[in-house]
């Protein structure tokens, strides 16, 4: 076998795993900056009673913002249906802080952090994943 | 649409290269591992080809990962004969001077329509005119012939005939072969030579010109019949 070949696996192998830890890093970075920002919406609704202020409807344009700029980059690397509904929710959410929804805006949070989560652990590698 | 067509073409691309870089066999040729891949290859290619929402990366993983094993099993497989048996299994005798195995047979899961059909492509219509029959690994049937249904060789009559070479095509459809024209040592104006001294008026009308270090060379334009013509522009060159 020429040296070209061993050259071409090698560069197959790095590639594999380069991709392997971008997604890692990648998909961890973005859902938990959709946490963090879920838990501090969460929070500021707590002091607040109220969806109705301007910096819940700041908080949540802010998602919405930060969402959208890592979907983008997310769909290169999961499957674009396993990660619509958190944007869906995200949508619903402006709808709720326009209608003062109190309940219905809690119910998107959870469903967000649920699908956060759940992508997470679905995405790591661990015996239960990959049998 | 568009998307489905330029991830074809992506992932096209990919499967090419990867069979490119795996070798040349083709399915007939094929050891079972290599079998097991190429199924498993075209299976992988087609999803994101066709789903839109998974990603192109869904699918070249995969395809990548397998041809890192495909490469890992090959080395294995030249490192060690237990392996490469493991793998690919070993040659086993079906016919000897006896007669068939059956014991062989049942091991291999063959049925005599199997054998004969087998004897049958390489050109044996019974049983008794073959001394050997080896099932390869790559499951196509080897045949040695008893002496008597032997085909005669050169060797076996006492006749001395040259060495023969392999014919270098000069001109196809009209095209010249650059590489083979530096492999034969001649120039453009040497096959425009030949071409005029047998009739034709220009390389472009040529079908094939392909020419022997010796013996006789054949030319074919594009309109007409081929014809052989005596003198190899190879021994003047040699």
């Amino acid at each position: 076998m020429k040296a070209f070949h061993y050259i071409n696996f090698g560069l197959i192998f790095l590639f594999l795993i380069g991709i392997c830890v971008l997604e890692e890093v990648l998909v961890s970075n973005s859902l938990v900056a959709v946490l963090d920002d879920c838990y501090r919406i969460e929070q500021q609704i707590e002091v607040d009673n109220n969806l109705n202020t301007s910096r819940v409807s700041i908080m949540v344009d802010n998602l919405e913002y930060k969402w959208s700029k890592n979907e983008s980059k997310l769909c290169y690397m999961v499957n674009h249906k396993s990660i619509q509904e958190i944007g869906q929710e995200i949508s619903k959410m402006k709808a709720y802080v326009t209608n003062n929804d109190i309940d219905a805006f809690k119910v998107s949070i959870d469903t967000i952090k649920f699908y956060c989560g759940a992508y997470m652990h679905f995405m790591g590698a661990s015996v239960h994943n990959i049998l | 649409m568009l998307t489905i067509v330029a991830r074809s073409i992506i992932i096209y691309i990919i499967v090419l290269l990867l069979f490119r870089l795996m070798g040349k066999r083709q399915i007939g040729q094929m050891q079972p591992f290599e079998l097991v891949l190429t199924l498993i290859i075209a299976d992988l290619a087609t999803i994101p080809m066709a789903e839109v929402s998974v990603p192109v990366l869904h699918g070249v993983v995969p395809l990548f990962t397998l041809a890192i094993l495909h490469f890992i099993i090959t080395i294995l497989t030249k490192l060690s004969t237990k392996f490469s048996n493991f793998i690919s299994g070993k040659p086993v005798i079906v016919i000897n001077p006896k007669g068939i195995d059956y014991q062989a047979m049942k091991q291999l899961n063959l049925t005599i329509d199997d054998i004969l059909a087998a004897l049958r492509n390489c050109g044996y219509f019974s049983v008794a005119q073959v001394q050997y029959a080896i099932m390869e690994t790559n499951g196509k049937i080897s045949v040695l012939p008893k002496v008597a249904d032997a085909p005669a060789t050169n060797g076996a009559l006492n006749l001395k005939e040259e060495e023969s070479f392999v014919p270098i095509t000069l001109i196809s459809e009209g095209q010249l072969m650059q590489d083979n024209l530096n492999l034969a040592g001649l120039k453009k104006e040497d096959v425009e030579a030949i071409v005029k001294a047998q009739g034709g008026k220009s390389i472009k009308k040529v079908l094939i010109l392909s020419v022997e270090k010796t013996g006789k060379s054949y030319i074919q334009f594009m309109e007409g019949e081929g014809k052989s013509f005596e003198g190899s522009p190879l021994e003047a060159c040699s």
